[in-house]
């Protein structure tokens, strides 16, 4: 018989939203055929009438509550509650439900795999109750569950860090990105296409540091940049939209949700600039890479990670117009040509789903945790002087950069 | 009434004035608090409000109240308070051993168990009632200098000793008047005016006052003789007042005990002394959430009532034991949402050294 997987917390299929759900369709695609899937979708995104019993081969279940905000939390809980009935392995997306995890782990023999999604309770969306309780919820989902995934090396350290736990970095796929061109029609709707441009898909947030790129570029008139985002969302984006609005260089467009327009726009782009400072790898960004863009981004650890450091960092809107300015085309030719290596070695979502299929064999026959303490910490440190093998006593860990 | 009301103003009044006072001489004498890494404040401090509070008091209580028909109690509590007030300048002069301070409290709980105020029950905790004397008097001993040095911890940031022993006295102060003894209910209400003419100077910017171990120590002591003595009170004359009596006087020095012996504990359990001075207190938690200090002490005064208000309820309802168990659940989960938002502070720094990386 074959073995039944869950997959929790995401909105649900088909794919319309984030991250998250696409993850899930791909893994449904490739995997439906070798395990019995179910995914738990939320009523409110599907109405009645657009509902599937069955979706690419793996049911959907139907949880009548929203799968973001305060409500994810009861979303996420009722989804693992119906779970442990009927399936053997639990793939969580989020840590929202996680303050169940120590009961189910405690109650049922249920695996549970659970996907921490970049660091949570410090994004600034979130109010400080939701910050503690993301906090909380995080520690939960790390230590009760018996595989956790980090989507990104910094985050990797960070859970090595505060709770000793090996966690697998598992990213995500960008290869359902297509490089379109410009037919007629196309030129006409955008005529920015005709020339060079900067490109840059977001949420209008201060942590995307959209005012910093809006300002490098008001102050680069020869310079056109795109931007793509909701605007009209919060006070910061009509603000930011109001300032920079005078400025004939910097089109400002409202989201836009067709895959195809969306490709065509940032695949014809001369250069990517990527704001994101929240933690974790983000699909935007590895999906540039696919295209093969030239990528400007925020210098944090998480994008230097994901671009293996190959691309151009800025801190500052200061920075970023000295890299705009000074950098050379055949030098974008390079980074281009870099970013699309690195994409197709480890950004396509055949890998993404082997990955994944090879922790769910891993928990179906796990028996206890990984940590990431040496075997030979377990050994007394006066056998280990016999052995004349003290120096092993004092051995880094992994997050230790030299 | 009348009475009460002068002793209430007049404590006030003499506080009022002779702050200022004391102010200048300690100044003078250099009795003061000096800020190093430890502190929150950041000039030198007079340390006069502990004598202070003494002298309004004393003074408050005994004009005012012309009965003197309790002179044990008198003796007791106002002899005791004034050991300690002398111990606690001196400590806040040129600090004395931990040790000696101790020992100085021991023999006082000593002295205060041999005058016949003890504990010889555990009123039903576990089930268990009369105890043999030997554990009596080793009760008796942790409890006071338990207590004592409780409140000495709590007297941390502005307002927070001050505070709680408002809201400790007012209790007491019903639990007097219902008992029918007035004396404590005159050394109570006037122990109230010195702290709130005190409060005046201690939460001010300018003439700004601390009570000094001198008064925290003092403090402490009377809040755990004066109630042992109430318990003791309402079972041999009001029996069914005893309840109430327990619930009120384990609930007011209940905050200040459970923070104590987790702050004991979390030094232990990291190999330091139970003494070493750190930033672990209950106070420092709540600084972290970054409002006022005055704001801090009031929210602590309110778990404070909370804790009695729950200590009260599950008492009636469920007994002692169950509420003793309830008021410990409170106090963890409150602990526990400040420790998350410690960590989430301390963590948020080491991502950004993260990030950096």
């Amino acid at each position: 018989m074959k073995k039944r997987v869950a997959i929790i917390g995401t909105v649900g299929l088909p794919a319309n939203y984030g991250g998250f759900e696409t993850l899930a369709e791909h893994i449904v695609e490739n995997l439906s055929q070798d395990y019995d899937m179910t995914v738990y979708c939320s009523g409110k995104r599907y109405p009645k009438e657009e509902r599937k019993n069955v979706y690419k081969n793996a049911k959907l279940k139907y949880v009548p509550l929203e799968a973001n905000g305060i409500q994810s939390i009861f979303y996420d809980t009722l989804s693992i509650l119906h779970a442990i009935f009927f399936s053997d392995v639990l793939l969580v997306l989020g840590v929202a439900g996680a303050w169940i995890l120590p009961f189910v782990k405690l109650f049922t023999n249920r695996k549970i795999i659970i996907s921490i999604d970049g660091i949570e309770w410090k994004r600034d969306k979130w109010n400080i109750l939701a910050k503690w309780y993301l906090f909380w919820a995080e520690g939960l989902a790390v230590k009760y569950s018996h595989i956790d995934i980090s989507d990104n090396e910094a985050i990797q350290d960070y859970t090595a860090m505060r709770y000793g736990s090996l966690s697998r970095i598992i990213e995500y796929g960008a290869d359902h990105t297509i490089k379109v061109n410009p037919k007629k029609a196309d030129r006409e709707e955008y005529p920015f296409l005709h020339k060079p441009y900067a490109f840059k898909v977001c949420r209008i947030e201060p942590e995307n540091n959209v005012h910093n790129v809006l300002q490098a570029f008001s102050e680069l008139p020869n310079y056109t940049l795109v931007m793509v985002g909701n605007w009209n969302n919060s006070e910061y984006g009509i603000e930011v939209r109001a300032k920079y609005q005078q400025f004939q260089n910097i089109i400002m467009l409202d989201p836009i949700y067709d895959q195809e327009k969306l490709d065509l726009l940032r695949g014809n782009a001369f250069v990517y600039i990527h704001g994101h400072s929240a933690g974790g790898t983000n699909p935007s960004l590895v999906e540039a890479m696919y295209l093969g863009l030239p990528i400007i981004t925020y210098g944090v650890s998480y994008n230097k990670v994901t671009t293996e450091n190959h691309a151009l960092y800025f801190k500052t809107a200061e920075q970023l117009k000295d890299i705009v300015k000074n950098v050379r085309i055949h030098q974008l030719e390079a980074i281009g040509n870099k970013m699309k290596e690195v994409a197709q070695r480890r950004y396509t979502w055949h890998l993404i789903v082997q990955k994944y299929k090879a922790l769910i064999v891993e928990a179906l026959s796990v028996k206890e945790k990984q940590n990431i303490n040496y075997n030979t910490a377990e050994i007394g440190y006066n056998q280990l002087l016999d052995m004349n093998m003290g120096h092993l006593k004092n051995q880094e860990a992994f997050y230790t950069k030299r | 009434m009348e009475n009460f009301i002068i002793s209430l103003s007049l404590s006030i009044l003499i506080t009022l004035v002779l702050t200022p006072v004391l102010r200048k001489v300690a100044l003078a004498v250099r009795l003061v608090d000096k800020p190093n890494q430890r502190k929150v404040h950041q000039s030198a401090v007079p340390l006069i409000g502990g004598v202070a509070i003494f002298i309004a008091t004393v003074l408050g209580s005994f004009i005012a109240n012309s009965t003197w028909n309790n002179l044990d109690v008198v003796k007791i509590l106002i002899l005791g308070a004034f050991v300690l007030l002398v111990v606690g300048v001196i400590d806040d002069k040129m600090n004395i051993r931990a040790s000696i301070k101790l020992l100085i409290q021991l023999l006082l709980a000593h002295y205060v168990f041999t005058n016949g105020i003890l504990i010889s029950s555990f009123y039903g905790v576990f089930g268990i009632y009369e105890l043999p004397l030997f554990l009596q008097y080793i009760l008796t001993l942790l409890v006071i200098t338990g207590c004592i040095n409780a409140f000495n911890l709590m007297d941390g940031i502005d307002g927070l000793a001050a505070g709680l022993a408002v809201v400790a006295l007012s209790l007491f102060a019903y639990l007097a008047y219902s008992l029918g003894n007035d004396f404590l209910l005159f050394l109570y209400i006037s122990l109230i005016g010195s702290l709130i003419g005190f409060l005046r100077f201690n939460l001010s910017k300018k003439q700004k006052i601390f009570m000094g171990d001198a008064g925290s120590l003092f403090l402490g002591y009377i809040l755990v003789v004066s109630g042992i003595y109430m318990i003791q009170m309402a079972e041999a004359t009001a029996i069914s007042q005893l309840p109430f009596t327990l619930s009120v006087v384990i609930g007011v020095l209940a905050l200040p005990v459970i923070d104590s012996l987790r702050v004991y504990r979390s030094r232990i359990k990291n190999g330091y002394s139970p003494f070493k001075a750190d930033k672990s207190h209950l106070h420092h938690l709540v600084l972290l959430l970054g409002i006022q200090h005055k704001y801090s002490s009031l929210l602590i005064v309110v778990i404070s009532l909370i804790i009695v208000v729950l200590n009260i309820l599950f008492g009636s309802f469920f007994g002692v034991t169950y509420s003793l168990g309830s008021v410990l659940l409170f106090f963890i989960i409150i602990t526990s949402i400040l420790r998350i938002n410690q960590d989430v502070k301390k963590w948020r720094e080491e991502i950004r050294k993260l990030e950096e990386g």
